[in-house]
């Protein structure tokens, strides 16, 4: 995902003399690269998240276009008022990537993690918060960052995801993707835990069970029309993510429900209200923390039989 | 009394009713920069133009204590920013002026401050990028002194020495107070010279109620290479006595009977008190 990310900033960078980067000793071998080649539009501002988040501000107020990129616990715990009051306050034009989001950093322990975030951040106003799912996903979140003006955060994850889309794939902003268009049940999922849905999904299918599954990509602005319109016709609604169950997709996704008056029950699968626990590989700090896809399986399973 | 003498005393006396307007005002930590910013928009420190407030090539300022507005309001309203008349809408309804500045709502605000410890931040990056651009816009930070145990204007004040940025200029108001007591009790710190050299940034110091002094300081030489500092020495609620130094005074109207003293030594009338006055 990094290589995605920075691949698709580098293009912003060779074609827009406004773009630049900033970094809190967050950077990689590929910003090595293009520090090399615009040493003028590359800040490393060491680490000091707090103070490259106002600075931003202060270089969006120049008219540049800053892409702010660290570890999404320090970009969205440590600075948040910096967001609030810097960025969001006064719309400022800058872009903010959260990167190793949800359990991302397996071995580094909840420290690391961002499991509350999207919930802090979606109470923003002004923002625009971007989940990717796959590289080709989070390389159109960039772009689509790049031709919003006004303030955007990616919430990107860290592993080398499969790609799960196709060369025709087409990335509108605010607009859900339907990934699998089953009639029985929906599930709304969103960023790193997509892929373990799918394959959730497939288990599913297997025993029959004709599932929908939707891609929320966009958190801000949510898409309320395309879910209540995936949701009317089902008989359960589930909601998927590596991240709390507390004000996150979930909470997003019943309050669109609860407000248009479907009366179909919503079960929200994530961590409930607890830090994620243990430490591995991504693959098995997910399934200590019931976020595998035989896990995401069996919850509905169980909840639909 | 010549010119600025006047200018500054009305500035002070306007201080005090656009709080009346209003209800309620920092008083103190605005009596304390009147000298300052009048420097900076009147003097002729900034390079700026209020018929064209956006004007790219204009100096910036950046009241990181935000809420020192009722002075940075009251100079940008003498300097041509907007009537004085607007001044007495001071944190009502449908005012553009509320008790911290705000940059999407008042021309001359450069950026929106209040919680201390950004506006700092903010000019660094201002700074940076008018140096990428090659543009001579110079850019000041006002910051108290209180501020200063904000944990992010060190964070900037590395980042301004990291990046040799020279056309960055503290002026830190050095008025002794925050809210509860002194900043030499509270946190014991009253060694900004060393503290600031320490971090590599050059140091200037100067009266910080002597207009001519600040004006000095800021446009004399300076070492290239470097992010500048000019610690003003002020003394908090500066033109009333009974404010002087006295903390209590953070966030607080006077009561009847210091309502006395107040317009005796600013020179306010009771119809002046009575034009502008909403809750005292």
């Amino acid at each position: 995902m990094q290589k995605a990310y920075i691949t698709a900033l580098y293009g912003l960078m060779l074609g827009d003399k406004r773009v630049c980067s900033l970094l809190s000793d967050s950077g990689t071998e590929y910003d090595a690269l293009i520090f090399r080649e615009f040493p003028n539009r590359c800040f490393n501002f060491g680490i000091a998240e707090e103070n490259k988040v106002a600075a931003a501000s202060g270089l969006a107020a120049f008219g540049k276009i800053p892409f702010v990129y660290t570890t999404g616990a320090f970009l969205a715990y440590r600075a948040y008022e910096f967001i609030r009051n810097d960025i969001c306050i006064q719309k400022s034009n800058v872009k903010l990537t959260g990167m190793g989001t949800g359990m991302g950093w397996s071995t580094l322990g909840p420290s690391h993690h961002t499991t509350e975030d999207i919930s802090a951040l979606r109470a923003l106003p002004n923002l625009t918060l971007f989940i990717p799912a796959s590289p080709m996903e989070l390389q159109a979140c960039v772009k689509a960052a790049y031709e919003i003006e006004g303030p955007v955060y990616i919430r990107m994850c860290m592993h080398d995801n499969d790609e799960i889309y196709d060369a025709g794939y087409t990335f509108v902003p605010g607009k859900n993707i339907v990934l699998a268009n089953g009639s029985e049940i929906v599930v709304f999922s969103t960023g790193s835990i997509v892929s373990e849905g799918l394959a959730a999904t497939k288990l599913l299918e297997e025993k029959g069970v004709s599932v929908r599954f939707v891609n929320v990509h966009t958190l801000k602005p949510l898409d309320k029309e395309n879910i209540i319109a995936v949701a009317k016709d089902v008989r359960h609604i589930f909601t998927l993510e590596e991240h709390t169950v507390l004000g996150g997709l979930g909470g997003a996704v019943a309050e669109v429900l609860a407000e248009a008056g479907l009366g179909v029950p919503v079960k929200r699968i994530g961590l409930n209200d607890c830090f994620a626990a243990g430490y591995g590989t991504q693959a098995e700090v997910k399934k200590m923390n019931g976020l595998d896809s035989a896990h995401i399986f069996n919850k509905i399973w169980e909840a639909i039989k | 009394m010549d010119n600025e003498a006047t200018a500054l005393k009305k500035i002070r006396k306007n201080i005090f009713l656009t709080a009346c307007a209003g209800g309620v005002g920092h008083l103190a930590s605005a009596f304390s920069i009147v000298e300052i910013i009048y420097a900076l928009y009147i003097k002729g420190v900034l390079c700026h133009d209020s018929k064209n407030p956006t004007w790219e090539g204009r100096d910036r300022f950046i009241l990181s204590k935000g809420h020192g507005c009722l002075a940075l309001y009251n100079v940008l309203s003498l300097g041509g920013y907007f009537e004085e008349d607007e001044l007495w809408t001071f944190c009502r309804p449908g005012s553009r002026m509320g008790g911290e500045p705000n940059v999407l709502e008042l021309p001359g605000v450069e950026a929106s401050t209040g919680s201390l410890g950004h506006g700092l931040s903010i000019g660094v990056g201002m700074a940076l990028a008018a140096r990428a651009d090659n543009m001579d816009n110079k850019i000041y930070v006002l910051v108290g002194d209180g501020e200063c145990q904000e944990g992010s204007i060190w964070e900037a004040v590395m980042a301004g020495m990291a990046f040799g940025l020279d056309n960055l200029y503290v002026i830190l108001d050095e008025n002794k107070l925050q809210k509860m007591g002194f900043v030499s009790d509270i946190m014991r710190i009253n060694c900004w010279e060393e503290r600031f050299k320490a971090f590599g940034w050059q140091v200037k110091k100067a009266n910080g109620h002597n207009v001519a002094d600040i004006y000095k300081q800021l446009t004399g030489e300076w070492t290239a290479g470097v992010p500048r500092v000019l610690i003003a020495q002020t003394t908090k609620g500066k033109g009333v006595s009974i404010m002087e130094n006295a903390p209590g005074w953070h966030w607080k109207m006077p009561n009847k009977r210091e309502l006395k003293i107040v317009m005796q030594e600013l020179g306010i009338t009771e119809e002046e008190l009575e034009k502008c006055k909403r809750h005292i």
